[in-house]
C-alpha cells in the first residue's frame, strides 16, 4: 500500500521529470510480458519456416562456393534475411496496429486520452516494453539457427555491438511510429488495417527480403529516402556488415526519420481527435 | 435424400450470401479490404523480378509459371476463407463450447459450422487469382484446369484445417498449431518446388500437403499428366474424408459449454 502510494505521489511529481511515468508504464508491461515470455516461443515455428525457405532458396540461387551477388556471399545473404526477419518477428509491430485501430474504433481512447500522458507515447511505451521481450529471444534463436544452418558470421563486430543495438532500437521505433501514424487514420475511416498490409508488404518485400544493393542502381538512392533504409537495411546491414562510416550515416538517416515521424504523428492524432465522437458506453 | 441435399446446399449459399451482406454494410471497408489484399499480393512480383534478374528459373520455374503458382495459391486460399472461413477458428469454438448453437439446429453441424463466417479480404486473394489467370494466359484447357485446381486446392486447404482444428476435441492450444501449420503451407507454397530437397520434399508432399494443393496443380497445367491429375483429384477427396471422419469422432467427445449463445 505505501509503495503504491509512493508511486502514485512520484507521478504526481512527474511535471518536473515528465518520462517518469512513461518509465513506470514501461516497467509494468515489461513484468507483464516476462510472466508469459513462454509464450514467445510459439512464433519460433513460423520464423524458422521462413528462414528455412530462404535457405533453400539462397542455397538454390548461389550456384558456386564464394560468388557474390550484389556484393553479398551466399552467408551473409542468408544471415541479412535472418536479421530482418529476426526484428520484424521480434518487435511484432502488428501490436500498435492492433491496440491503437482497437482503442478507437471501441471507444476506450475516450478514456485513455483524458489520462495524465500523450496518448502516442503510451502506445509506443508499451510497445518498447512488448519487444524488450520478444526482441531478445528472437536475437538467440537467429545466432543458434545461424550458427547450425549457415556457419559463423564472418563480418560481425562484437565491439560494435553497442552502436548496432542504437540502430537496432531506433529502427524499431521509427517502424512504430510509421505504423501508428497509419492507424491513427482510423479516425476518419472505420479500418485502417489495408493500410497496414501495404506498408508491412513495403517493407517486407523491398527491406527485409533483399538488400538494397540487389535492386537496380537507379533505384537505390529512391530506397535510401524510404522507411526501409532506417527500419530494417540499415541495422541489419550493420549486423552483417558493420562499418563506422555506414553507422554514422544510418543513425542520421534514423534521427531525421524519427523527428519527421514524430512530428507527423503528433499533427494526425491532434487532427483525428477533433474527429472522435464518442456514444455513450 | 435429394431434396435434403438440395436444402442443404440452399441454406449454405444463404449463409454465405448473408456473411457478405453483414460485411458490405460498410462499404468503404469492403471495398478497400479487397482492393488493398490486392495490392498486397501483388507486391510480391517485386521480390520475382528480383530473383529472375539474377537467374533465368528458379527451381526449374520460369516466372510465368511462378506466377501461375501464386496465382493458384491466392484464389485456392481464397476460396477457401470465403466459404469455409470457420475452419480456421475451429479450436475457438471447441475449446470455448460455441458448438452448441449449431449443434441444436436442424441442419448438418460441420456444414453450418464450416460455412458460418466468410474473410472478406479473401476475396482479393481470390480476384488475384483470377487476374493472374488472365495474364498468364495458360490455353483454354490451362484455363479450366486452373479453375478446377482452385476447387481442389480450396478443398485441400479446408480439409487440412479441419483435421487439425479437430484435434481440439482431444488437445488444448491447436488454434497455435493449426494457425501455424496452415500459414506455413501458404508460406511453402509460394516458392517452386525444385528448391526443396530430400526430407522437406517429401515432407512437403506427404504430410503438409503443399504439393498436393499446389505444386502438381501447377506441373499439370504446364504439362498436362493424367496421373498426376487423378492423383491431386483423388487426394483431396480422401484427404475430405479424412477430415469428416475425425471431426465426427471428436464430436461424441464434445462436452457443452455454459456459454449461452443464439445464431439467428
Amino acid at each position: 500500500m505505501g509503495r503504491c502510494r509512493d508511486k502514485i505521489v512520484s507521478m504526481n511529481v512527474g511535471s518536473r521529470r515528465p518520462w517518469r511515468k512513461y518509465a513506470v508504464i514501461y516497467r509494468s508491461v515489461l513484468m507483464e510480458n516476462l510472466q508469459y515470455a513462454a509464450n514467445v516461443t510459439m512464433g519460433f515455428f513460423s520464423y524458422f519456416i521462413f528462414i528455412y525457405i530462404f535457405i533453400k532458396l539462397w542455397g538454390y540461387m548461389y550456384r558456386t562456393p564464394g560468388e557474390l551477388i550484389a556484393g553479398y556471399t551466399k552467408e551473409q545473404m542468408i544471415w541479412y534475411v535472418m536479421m530482418t526477419e529476426m526484428l520484424i518477428f521480434g518487435s511484432d509491430g502488428a501490436f500498435v496496429a492492433r491496440t491503437v485501430a482497437g482503442d478507437i474504433r471501441g471507444g476506450n481512447i475516450a478514456y485513455l486520452m483524458n489520462k495524465p500522458y500523450h496518448y502516442t507515447l503510451y502506445i509506443l511505451t508499451r510497445y518498447t516494453g512488448e519487444w524488450s521481450v520478444r526482441l531478445p529471444m528472437y536475437a538467440v534463436l537467429a545466432a543458434v539457427m545461424g550458427t547450425v544452418m549457415v556457419g559463423p558470421l564472418s563480418g560481425f563486430r562484437p565491439k560494435a555491438f553497442p552502436a548496432m543495438a542504437v540502430c537496432v532500437v531506433l529502427g524499431l521505433t521509427i517502424n512504430a511510429v510509421f505504423k501508428l501514424c497509419i492507424s491513427l487514420f482510423s479516425f476518419w475511416i472505420e479500418d485502417a488495417t489495408p493500410f497496414q498490409w501495404l506498408y508491412d508488404k513495403m517493407i517486407l518485400v523491398v527491406g527485409v527480403l533483399f538488400p538494397v544493393e540487389i535492386f537496380p542502381r537507379a533505384l537505390q538512392p529512391l530506397l535510401k529516402m524510404t522507411p526501409i533504409y532506417t527500419v530494417c537495411y540499415g541495422p541489419a546491414k550493420l549486423i552483417v556488415d558493420f562499418s563506422p562510416e555506414k553507422c554514422l550515416e544510418v543513425l542520421a538517416a534514423q534521427m531525421l526519420y524519427l523527428a519527421a515521424g514524430f512530428g507527423l504523428m503528433v499533427l494526425i492524432y491532434r487532427k483525428g481527435v477533433k474527429k472522435l465522437y464518442v456514444n455513450g458506453g | 435424400m435429394l431434396t435434403a441435399a438440395e436444402n442443404q446446399l440452399r441454406v449454405c449459399f444463404l449463409t454465405i450470401k448473408y456473411n457478405m451482406m453483414r460485411e458490405m454494410v460498410n462499404k468503404v471497408t469492403f471495398l478497400t479490404n479487397i482492393c488493398f489484399m490486392v495490392l498486397n499480393n501483388a507486391s510480391f512480383l517485386v521480390q520475382w523480378f528480383i530473383l529472375f534478374r539474377i537467374r533465368d528459373e528458379v527451381g526449374g520455374y520460369t516466372l510465368r509459371e511462378v506466377m501461375l503458382l501464386w496465382g493458384l495459391t491466392a484464389s485456392s486460399f481464397g476460396l477457401a476463407h470465403i466459404l469455409f472461413a470457420r475452419v480456421f477458428s475451429l479450436p475457438d469454438l471447441i475449446v470455448k463450447g460455441k458448438l452448441d448453437s449449431f449443434l441444436v439446429q436442424p441442419k448438418n453441424v460441420l456444414v453450418s459450422v464450416i460455412t458460418s463466417s466468410t474473410d472478406i479480404s479473401a476475396i482479393g486473394d481470390f480476384l488475384y487469382g483470377m487476374v493472374i489467370l488472365c495474364i498468364c494466359g495458360p490455353g483454354v484447357s490451362g484455363f479450366f484446369l486452373f479453375l478446377l485446381f482452385t476447387v481442389t486446392g480450396a478443398i485441400i486447404f479446408t480439409a487440412f484445417g479441419l483435421l487439425l482444428g479437430s484435434l481440439s476435441f482431444w488437445f488444448l492450444r491447436m488454434d497455435f498449431l493449426e494457425n501455424q501449420v496452415v500459414m506455413g503451407m501458404i508460406s511453402f507454397g509460394t516458392y517452386p518446388d525444385g528448391i526443396f530437397k530430400g526430407a522437406s520434399r517429401f515432407l512437403l508432399y506427404f504430410v503438409i500437403p503443399v504439393g498436393m494443393a499446389l505444386w502438381h496443380p501447377v506441373h499439370v497445367i504446364v504439362n498436362f499428366h493424367a496421373g498426376m491429375f487423378l492423383a491431386v483429384l483423388g487426394y483431396a477427396c480422401a484427404l475430405s474424408a479424412a477430415a469428416v471422419a475425425v471431426f465426427y469422432r471428436g464430436l461424441r467427445r464434445y462436452g457443452s459449454g455454459n456459454l449461452m449463445e443464439a445464431r439467428l
